[in-house]
């Protein structure tokens, strides 16, 4: 559950990254339109692993929960830390992104 | 649809929130439970020895009756209880029902409470005779699934603001608030909304089991649930088989799984049956088909689990979901905040249909009485029914374990409080009421354990060195409740404060006013 | 003369009502309605179809409130309920008639 949960963590970072607002808020910068596109295949391609991730380490009844479970808690945690610590939402879409494939890799 | 949401979820909105915060409660029932009875023992589970216990019991205690029940201790529950009917009667009130250790087979002298079973039972039936009370909470569910849809439609910039949310800028930071909560939460909000309707449809809409089984409900029901039909005495003694036995055969059917419950019918008759049901936590979809049932006299097969058809596993689906009793610890707690979710959107919802309003009349400086009916149905309904949770969990702690009718003062406690406080609602100011209720809570919650300590002897120190994680989280976790509320209520203080300077309150209010609100 | 509660024309209130009693029961009825049809048009062993027809009953009511609230007048509510209404009454009164030995 904690690399799906990492996973679908970066994978919103990456699809917030993706919208020039916010892109603005944790970058200080706007995205090109192909930076834009790079990070919402980014975004979309990480949420999928993360489901790949829980249902091959759950099954499918309870991979699928846990995954919702997963992105709704991510999402959640995104949305609170992003307007007080837009840098550290970044790095911790960075270090999640590593950690939930380190996590993947050793299956938890 | 704006003016449906807003209008259905005010109506609604303070029963709503009352089903949600009990509900989510819920999913710590069992440990709510444990809690509220410290003098359970806790014993390392083991179901064959227990259920052998339970048997013993029963023969002794209800070896005429017709039906006993015996539901298993799991990690969650370490009680033993057996259940039996009351040969000389029949329907709801015959049922009698024992909590046994599940190590010496004696009956346990444990304080009389309904724990956390209270706001379990709460949230589906309101207190009220049945079917009454389902039938209201599940209106109120249909309303909500009413409000989430329409709340969607309404929501145009669904997707552009998905990540917005601007704290510290008065009423746009409520709507962010509740919009994010909405969105980011709603494959929970859809499921518990629609899963609900699903546990009770049997009862919502019946037309159609009517019209295609003729009249004959009971049929379709023996088809769902095995071992539903009752049956006819033989006559003749036989006495019951060592149920040890056939839960060691029954375990065969689901390798790696639990037993969860035990129902025998006729017990000493010759056509006694034993069916062993498999826990329902084992599985997402609640399976009502994962059973067998053996022949009481004889041991035999009497009739397979069996696979249950795709609708079944769908509703089954819907029901697990909706329980949550698969979950784990981290999954349940995962629950809980979702739970916690929905309650906050219904509340935010409630919070900012009043404070919108409440700016059309700021200037004139009369307010309707519609809107002061309002400002006290949101005290009462969210900080009052706070502060009853509060107020029952006290009662527990406070009232001698052997009083008698405890049980009943404790959930009268519960009420006693919720009315006070709309009374105090009623005679305070908004802000006033809001931060005295809600600081009399956050006391009461926070002081929890220390009033565990002084009344039971299971106090922190204790449990947890007794290694009782339950009980100590139960007071913990009422502990932070109470520091999150302190917390709340010193925002409310400081907001109101700023609000009561004389200086620009136009241009604050001004400031304050989002220039698009749906 | 026009009269008015509170602001708001007595004929508003009343559309209002009429709007909210239509999307309650008349869109129960619409409901159950459904449901039987549904019970006994899907190709599946009774038990089923009446499972997955109970289940999908909740989405008809809320399509009927949400059309309730979203017609552009009161009586087009009920217009609008009651067309599909009697369509499926008659249906599943053919379907459970049909059925009996």
């Amino acid at each position: 559950m904690l690399a799906a949960g990492l996973l679908s963590y970066a994978g919103f970072s990456a699809l917030c990254l993706a919208m020039e607002r916010h892109h603005q808020e944790m970058l200080g910068r706007r995205p090109s339109p192909s930076r834009k596109v790079q990070l919402r295949v980014a975004g979309w391609a990480l949420l999928a692993l993360s489901l790949w991730v829980s249902v091959l380490s759950a099954g499918w009844a309870m991979g699928l929960v846990r995954w919702t479970a997963m992105l709704m808690g991510s999402a959640v945690f995104l949305v609170w830390l992003l307007p007080y610590r837009p840098r550290w939402a970044l790095v911790l879409a960075a270090a999640g992104l590593l950690l939930g494939l380190l996590a993947a890799a050793a299956r938890w | 649809m704006a003016w449906l949401h807003t209008w259905a979820g005010l109506v609604f909105g303070w029963l709503l929130f009352a089903i949600f915060l009990t509900g989510t409660l819920s999913y710590f029932k069992d440990e709510i439970s444990h809690w509220a009875q410290p003098e359970v023992p806790v014993r390392a589970v083991d179901a064959r020895a227990s259920l052998a216990q339970a048997q013993a019991y029963l023969q002794a205690n209800a070896g005429q009756s017709p039906r006993w029940f015996i539901s298993l201790p799991d990690a969650r529950e370490p009680a033993l209880s057996v259940m039996w009917q009351d040969p000389n009667k029949s329907g709801r009130g015959a049922f009698t029902r024992h909590t046994l250790d599940p190590q010496t087979g004696q009956r346990v002298e444990a304080r009389d409470s309904r724990g956390g079973d209270f706001f379990y039972r709460f949230h589906y039936q309101l207190q009220m005779g049945y079917p009454w009370g389902r039938w209201l909470s599940s209106l109120a569910a249909m309303v909500m699934l009413v409000t989430l849809v329409t709340g969607i439609i309404t929501h145009k910039k669904i997707f552009k603001e998905f990540f917005t949310f601007r704290p510290g800028k008065g009423a746009r930071s409520w709507l962010d608030g509740h919009n994010a909560i909405g969105v980011l939460v709603l494959p929970f909000h859809l499921m518990i909304t629609y899963s609900s309707l699903v546990i009770f449809m049997t009862m919502l809409m019946p037309a159609s089991i009517v019209s295609r089984y003729d009249g004959d409900t009971q049929a379709f029901f023996n088809e769902i649930y095995p071992g539903n039909q009752r049956l006819a005495a033989a006559g003749q003694p036989a006495p019951l088989v060592d149920l040890s036995v056939l839960y060691d055969r029954a375990l065969q059917q689901w390798p790696g799984g639990r037993i969860g419950r035990v129902a025998v019918q006729l017990p000493g008759d010759a056509n006694a049956q034993v069916q062993f049901s498999r826990h329902e936590g084992d599985t997402v979809s609640r399976d009502a088909g994962a059973a067998i049932t053996f022949a009481g006299a004889t041991g035999a097969v009497l009739e397979l689990p069996r696979d249950s058809a795709t609708p079944m596993v769908v509703a089954g689906t819907f029901y697990g979901l909706h329980m949550g009793l698969f979950a784990g610890p981290v999954l349940r707690w995962l629950y809980f905040f979702c739970g916690l979710g929905s309650t906050l959107l219904i509340g935010t919802g409630l919070v900012m249909w009043l404070g919108k309003r409440q700016l059309k009349h700021a200037r004139s400086g009369v307010r309707p009485f519609e809107l002061r009916l309002v400002e006290v149905l949101n005290v009462a309904s969210m900080a009052g029914l706070v502060l009853a949770v509060a107020g029952f969990l006290w009662a527990n702690r406070l009232l001698p374990a052997t009083y008698p009718e405890r049980a009943g003062i404790e959930v009268d406690s519960f009420f006693i409080v919720w009315l006070l406080s709309i009374v105090h609602a009623a005679v305070r100011s908004g802000s006033k009421a809001w931060i005295e209720q809600l600081g009399l809570a956050a006391i009461a919650l926070a002081g929890l354990p220390l009033l565990s300590l002084l009344t039971t002897d299971h106090g922190l120190p204790t449990s947890i060195a007794a290694g009782d994680w339950v009980l100590a989280g139960v007071d913990l976790s009422a502990l932070g409740c109470g520091l999150v509320l302190a917390w709340v209520v010193m925002k409310i203080r400081r907001r109101t404060a700023l609000a009561a300077l004389p200086i620009a309150r136009g241009a604050r209010t001004r400031a304050s006013m989002p220039s698009e609100v749906h | 003369m026009r009269s008015r509660i509170g602001g708001v024309s007595t004929s508003y209130r009343w559309a209002v009502a009429s709007r909210v009693i239509a999307a309650v029961f008349g869109g129960y009825v619409l409901a159950a309605l459904a449901s039987v049809c549904i019970a006994w048009l899907l190709p599946m062993a009774r038990g089923e179809a009446v499972v997955s027809a109970m289940m999908l009953s909740f989405l008809v009511y809320l399509v009927a409130v949400l059309w309730c609230f979203a017609s552009h007048s009161a009586s087009r509510a009920w217009i609008g309920l009651a067309k599909p209404g009697l369509v499926l009454a008659a249906l599943a009164a053919l379907l459970h008639w049909q059925h009996l030995p």
